[in-house]
């Protein structure tokens, strides 16, 4: 028991680090701010109230309670008494109250005297001292605090004693999946095949609405986010199914880009195609760069497709960026004035007015995606995708089985290649304007995060993926200048709770029986 | 003539790994293939299986010069190989690892009838047919590495080391199922560091040593051989008659 209390103590002291921390980047303000806005719907909230800031104070300490106290339920040790579970997120909230209410003495003393704080802590600007010390006396601050830091630390504590004496399942999730599994609406329209096909109508007439429910900012998220997408599905099939690294992926989607651009826009090269045929054209060079990058490396064995398309990446960057090639490339100013598609006739005639553009192009988008996902699923279930898996898992049995692993290498590569162009294409035409500056590395890392953090070789992980690479930083906007910082700990987070992804690839399962299998086993063992 | 390799020879970098090896398997036989580590048994099957490129030397196989071919090509003429240690896909399911097996066939009824086979020789892999691969238990999965070399239906099976890491109860068992699955019509090529039991079931065996085929004949003859018994068996003289002990390398 004394060696939990010590670490209770430890947890107090990190408590008191995390708000320190915050403290010092002005974080905690700014996620009260945050708190505040969605609570009391402001449009904008300038310096958040001490309520709030409050809050956020409480909320540092239940957490680290809450999960010190989880973490004391392990097999083969005595199940914790409630009085000790208190008594420890007593000393986590005394411990933490007291560090963090001294540091805002201290701080308050000496902007008393005259010192300019700020010289020393960047973010510590008088107005925010008043903020953090509650806009009151340092006796009555050291007392919010210590209230603030034992509440929250004795809540959490209590909260993480309920859950686990009560036998509730701590990990909420599976008793949200189990909860869907056991609800009979959701089985009834899990079996009932008109009740299904209704659902996917409504679905579908959402999505199909959706356009027109959003905000034009909205629209242009979400078609960034499915443009993602679809980049996602591309390299998911290479990396995710066949099993091959890719670090240069935007090379794919910069050629389809640059394609497409160069096809239709009136300057360097004045060809001004229209959509469709530009948009073909696009799809065939890219998948033409994915045959050169990959018949070198398709008898290779091991990650030189990571290093390849590196390289080429840079390649590619280069020449687009390079001065030399202005005439051909539009060089560092990149191209503008790039082609869109049409608006159909009929779409005037249904509705009376042609669309407006944005709306239009979110359709576009929405179109490829989806043509996009049925292609990549029905590859993902055939004969092809099996290869790719069967590789994966081991190339030399895939070998053994027939698989002409070399050929089904370069194919993933291919196909990979002209999704990403399909969806470079779609960029540029959306944007209408692109440059050297679209196409930077950092493309490929997110497009290799958005399948990481959804779940290797994952269809519907594509999408929820690039929902959060592309989608959540600018959710998070309000947080200015901490939204990489919080985006970061969400990753973080996200791959220590679910390290496969968030929606990992499921195979079907149908596990033996443990009991029948359990006889068989005893009959075969007896002598 | 069947099965023949001539004057093979393989080189890893300067490694000359294949000094010039020849051999034969006739129809319907079981041909076993022993040596210390690194003799380079396994680099015999790979190379006829196609995974490892040939400097020199010819294979044929039902008349037809196989050399250099791609390993798809020969897998479709039904030379399939089983290769050393226990290679599954962990993920797939049991039934899933068989059907790769099949890869290359196309008549569903076949299959289907080829998965029958295996499940009555290996009934275990009945049970725990929709269990991933990976979690099966290191002698399961060398059954399931068997299996799923018979379901791409063999004509000429290439057995490396079945017996790799196994008790001695699978071992026996592993053996029957050789010689079952020789009588329904499979030839086969046996790799063995075991060479107690792969000279007891073999028609004819070859021993090779360092890249170099040093002796060869019936599988009874190379078990009574002073040679093999001194280098191989433990130099016992009654060894092949315990049953037990150490006829391992
Ligand atoms: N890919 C390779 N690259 C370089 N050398 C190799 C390679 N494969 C095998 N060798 C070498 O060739 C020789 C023969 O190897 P091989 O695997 O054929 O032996 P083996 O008879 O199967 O041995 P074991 O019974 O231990 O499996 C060894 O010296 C080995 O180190
Ligand atoms: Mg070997």
């Amino acid at each position: 028991m004394k060696n939990t209390s010590a670490v209770a103590v430890r947890k107090g002291v990190l408590t008191a680090i995390i708000l320190i921390f915050l403290q010092l980047i002005n974080m905690t303000a700014a996620l009260g701010a945050m708190l505040e806005k969605m609570i009391t719907s402001a449009k904008s909230v300038k310096s958040v109230s001490p309520l709030f800031y409050g809050v956020i104070v409480a909320l540092v300490a239940f957490f680290i309670a809450f999960s010190f106290i989880r973490s004391l339920y392990r097999p083969g040790k005595p199940k914790p008494t409630p009085l000790y579970c208190l008594g420890e997120s007593l000393v986590i909230g005394l411990v933490s109250g007291v560090l963090i209410a001294a540091l805002n003495a201290l701080i308050s003393t000496l902007n008393a005297n005259g010192v300019k704080i700020r010289t020393y802590l960047d973010m510590m600007a008088p107005d925010a001292i008043k903020t953090a010390a509650f806009g009151r006396e340092i006796p009555v601050m050291i007392g919010i605090y210590l209230a603030l830091t034992i509440a929250g630390a004795l809540l959490g504590g209590l909260i993480a004693w309920i859950i686990k004496s009560t036998g509730q399942p701590a990990n909420a999730w599976a008793a949200l999946q189990r909860a869907i599994a056991e609800n009979h609406t959701i089985r009834f329209i899990r079996r009932n095949k008109i009740v299904r096909i209704l659902v996917i109508i409504a679905i579908l007439i959402f999505v199909f609405a959706l356009p027109f429910i959003l905000s034009p900012y909205g629209i242009s998220i979400l078609g960034l986010v499915l443009i993602y997408a679809v980049l996602g599905l591309g390299l998911n099939l290479i990396v995710g199914l066949s099993g091959q690294l890719v670090f240069g992926f935007v090379a794919f989607y910069a050629i389809g880009a640059y394609t497409f651009a160069l096809l239709t826009a009136p300057k360097p090269l004045g060809l001004e195609f229209s959509f469709p045929i530009a948009f073909l054209v696009a799809l065939a060079i890219s998948g033409l760069s994915g045959v050169i990058v990959g018949l070198p490396i398709m008898n290779l064995r091991g990650d030189y497709l990571a290093i390849v398309t590196l390289g080429f990446a840079e390649i590619i960057r280069s020449l687009v960026n390079s001065n030399l090639l202005a005439d051909f490339t539009g060089g560092p100013q990149g191209i503008k004035d790039i082609g869109q598609p049409r608006q159909p006739g009929f779409i005037e005639s249904l509705i009376g007015k042609p669309m407006p553009e944005n709306i239009y192009f979110l359709y576009v988008i929405m179109i490829f995606f989806a043509v996009t996902l049925y292609i990549v699923y029905r590859l993902q279930y055939s004969r092809v995708g099996r290869s790719w898996e069967a590789m994966r898992e081991d190339e030399t049995v895939a070998q053994a089985c027939g698989v002409a692993t070399s050929y089904y290498k370069v194919l993933a590569v291919i196909i990979g290649a002209v999704i990403a162009g399909a969806a470079g294409a779609l960029y540029a035409s959306r944007n209408t304007y692109i440059g050297p500056g679209d196409f930077v590395f950092m493309v490929s890392v997110n497009s290799l995060a958005v399948i990481v953090v959804g779940g290797m070789g994952s269809i519907p992980g594509a999408l929820i993926g690039a929902f959060i690479i592309k989608g959540v930083p600018e959710l998070l906007r309000d947080l200015e200048n901490y939204r990489m910082v919080v985006f970061g700990v969400l990753l973080i987070a996200m791959m220590i709770i679910r390290p496969e992804g968030l929606l990992p690839i499921r195979r079907k399962k149908i596990y033996a029986e443990p009991d029948k299998d359990l006889e068989i086993l005893k009959k075969e063992l007896k002598p | 003539m069947y099965f023949q390799i001539q004057d093979l020879n393989v080189y890893y970098r300067a490694i000359h790994a294949l000094q010039g090896i020849s051999l034969t398997v006739n129809k319907g036989e079981i041909v076993a293939l022993i040596g210390g580590n690194g003799a380079g048994k396994s680099s015999t099957l790979n190379s006829i299986s196609g995974v490892v490129d040939i400097t020199s030397g010819s294979i044929t196989y039902q008349d037809e010069n196989i050399t250099g071919r791609a390993t798809d090509q020969i897998v479709r003429k039904g030379l399939v190989q089983v290769p050393e240690g226990r290679h599954i896909f962990p993920k797939m399911t049991v039934q899933e690892n068989l059907e790769m097996g099949a890869f290359l066939k196309n008549d569903k009824a076949q299959i289907q009838r080829d998965m029958e086979r295996v499940f009555d020789l290996f009934p275990r892999m009945k049970e725990r047919r929709n269990q991933p691969g990976g979690t099966l238990s290191g002698g399961e999965q060398q059954m399931l590495a068997i299996g799923r070399g018979l379901m791409g239906d063999p004509d000429l099976m290439l057995l490396d080391e079945p017996s790799m890491g196994l008790s001695p109860i699978l071992v026996e068992q592993i053996f029957d199922i050789i010689v079952d699955i020789n009588s329904q019509g499979t030839s086969i090529l046996l790799v063995e560091q075991n060479a107690q039991m792969a000279l007891a079931v073999a028609d004819r065996g070859y021993v090779l040593e360092t890249g170099e085929i040093v002796l060869t004949g019936s599988g009874l003859d190379l078990l009574n051989d002073p040679k093999v018994r001194a280098a191989y068996l433990g130099g016992d003289s009654d060894a092949s008659e315990s049953g037990s002990g150490a006829y391992y390398f």
